[in-house]
């Protein structure tokens, strides 16, 4: 086993680029059950930039609105808060999860497009699930991944390592990372959450994100997670190299009665979403 | 790891096809380029006369389960996908006997047990209606856990597949 200091690994998610300051706030107030509707519009409004740009995708062909939309109030009126919250945060970790991670086999672009794709899945997830918490399925369908950054270093320089790990022992990429290094990309991510004070359920979601039978009881978010998640890396929606060496938890497809053909269903509405999106803001 | 040179002295312009998209060229200095490969399948096809080349990256079987998206992007499904693929090299002056095909992709999980079969659905779905039309693969590279991107060139018809692994003409 490669010995990796935990310290090493904190002093490398520092380092990271750090989420703007409003993004923070929003994953806050989205995820607090107490705030209310006009806190949430505050925080967009009190932020000049993130004013402008989003009164720039307003009025962008995405939305197709046959008015000019001029101001935040009127944006919400018109497009709904959760959506614009859902770009602005999009937007918002395109610096973050943009970047190449070469040794997972990520081109640039790939791990935010796979991000955004799992959130975008977690959305409709809930839906077929009646999850109410989409919000918070989004938020943790972006950043699941998180950790992937931090130890890409380390997955690439011992990459062939891993994956004869995997198809010796017939184990999923992740347990192959815990037994190279002593951590998973997941537990990392735990990690990174916890560094950025994102609240709670977040840290932990991106946590089991692989393993939701590790959970002493089951948990419909991350059930959700598994599987948009999974589901994404199967049909290679921003896909790296380990995309396949993941397993499905079977449990979780008898307790959400998910079949085939939702998850076809799925993958099509979130590739059509993921190329809007992808346009709207020329990450193509 | 080396990249095998298709044709070291001209450099290609790339014509990189998405994920549910396609692409044709009869463009002698393009290459045709699709990443990430999972459960998808990419369908390419090749005239050696008529020098035309084209690139289907399709994710999902059958447009039944989703007849507006089809409509919207053929390119998504097999059974809409094909056929737009082969009528748009047709329409470059490619011929049907001519056609060199080959595939690759169909990727699955570890230990699938059919829930998450895309990967295998894919490749029945193709092979159908292959097989309906009368249209025989020359080279396949399907199945596994792995990831892989197809390059093909258009004035040769070669076809690179890349995985992490390396990468092998088809």
């Amino acid at each position: 086993m490669i010995d990796i200091q935990l310290e090493q690994l904190i002093q490398r998610a520092e380092s990271l680029p750090k989420l703007p300051d409003t993004t923070v706030r929003l994953i806050r107030v989205i995820n607090d059950p107490a705030s209310t509707f006009q806190q949430i519009v505050d925080v967009i409004r009190f932020d000049q930039t993130v004013t402008t740009e989003l009164l720039r995708l307003c009025n962008s062909a995405y939305f197709g609105l046959s008015r000019p939309i001029v101001s935040i109030d009127d944006a919400v009126r018109y497009v709904g808060t959760a959506k614009l919250m859902q770009l602005v945060m999009a937007a918002h970790t395109h610096a973050l999860l943009g970047p190449e991670q070469a040794g997972y086999g990520l081109l640039p672009g790939a791990l935010w497009s796979h991000s955004v794709g799992v959130a975008l899945a977690c959305q409709v997830m809930a839906g077929y699930l009646k999850i109410q918490d989409k919000g918070l399925l989004f938020t943790v369908g972006l950043l699941h991944d998180i950790g992937k950054i931090v130890l890409n270093e380390n997955v690439g320089a011992e990459y062939a390592g891993i994956v004869r790990i995997v198809n010796d022992e017939k184990i999923p990429f992740h347990e192959a990372e815990r037994r190279m290094f002593g951590i998973t990309h997941a537990e990392v991510g735990e990690l990174v959450a916890n560094r950025w004070k994102l609240p709670h359920p977040i840290p932990c979601c991106i946590r089991y994100h692989h393993e939701p039978a590790a959970l002493p009881t089951p948990d419909p978010i991350i059930d959700a997670l598994h599987l948009a998640d999974t589901a994404c890396l199967l049909l290679g929606i921003g896909g790296g190299d380990d995309s396949h060496m993941y397993r499905i938890d079977e449990d979780v497809l008898e307790r959400t009665g998910i079949k085939t053909g939702e998850i076809e269903n799925i993958g099509a509405t979130v590739v059509t979403e993921l190329k809007s999106v992808q346009k709207l803001f020329g990450f193509e | 790891m080396a990249e095998i040179a298709l044709k070291p002295t001209t450099r290609l312009t790339n014509i990189v096809v998405d994920i549910a998209d396609l692409a044709v060229s009869k463009d002698p200095g393009a290459l045709l380029i699709t990443y990430s490969l999972g459960s998808c399948i990419g369908v390419s096809i090749w005239d050696p006369v008529a020098k035309v080349a084209g690139l289907l990256h399709y994710m999902l079987p059958e447009s039944s389960i989703s007849p507006d998206k089809a409509k919207a992007n053929p390119a998504m499904f097999c059974d809409t996908g094909v056929p737009k693929l082969f009528k748009a090299v047709y329409q470059l002056g490619a011929t049907k006997r001519r056609l060199v095909v080959k595939v690759a992709g169909g990727s699955q999980l570890l230990d699938d047990k059919g829930t998450f079969n895309i990967g295998k659905r894919n490749y029945l779905a193709l092979r159908k209606i292959f097989w309906k039309n009368g249209i025989m693969i020359d080279g396949e590279h399907i199945g596994g856990s792995i990831s892989r991107t197809v390059r093909m060139e258009v004035t040769t018809g070669t076809v690179i597949i890349k995985t992490r692994g390396g990468e092998v003409p088809l």
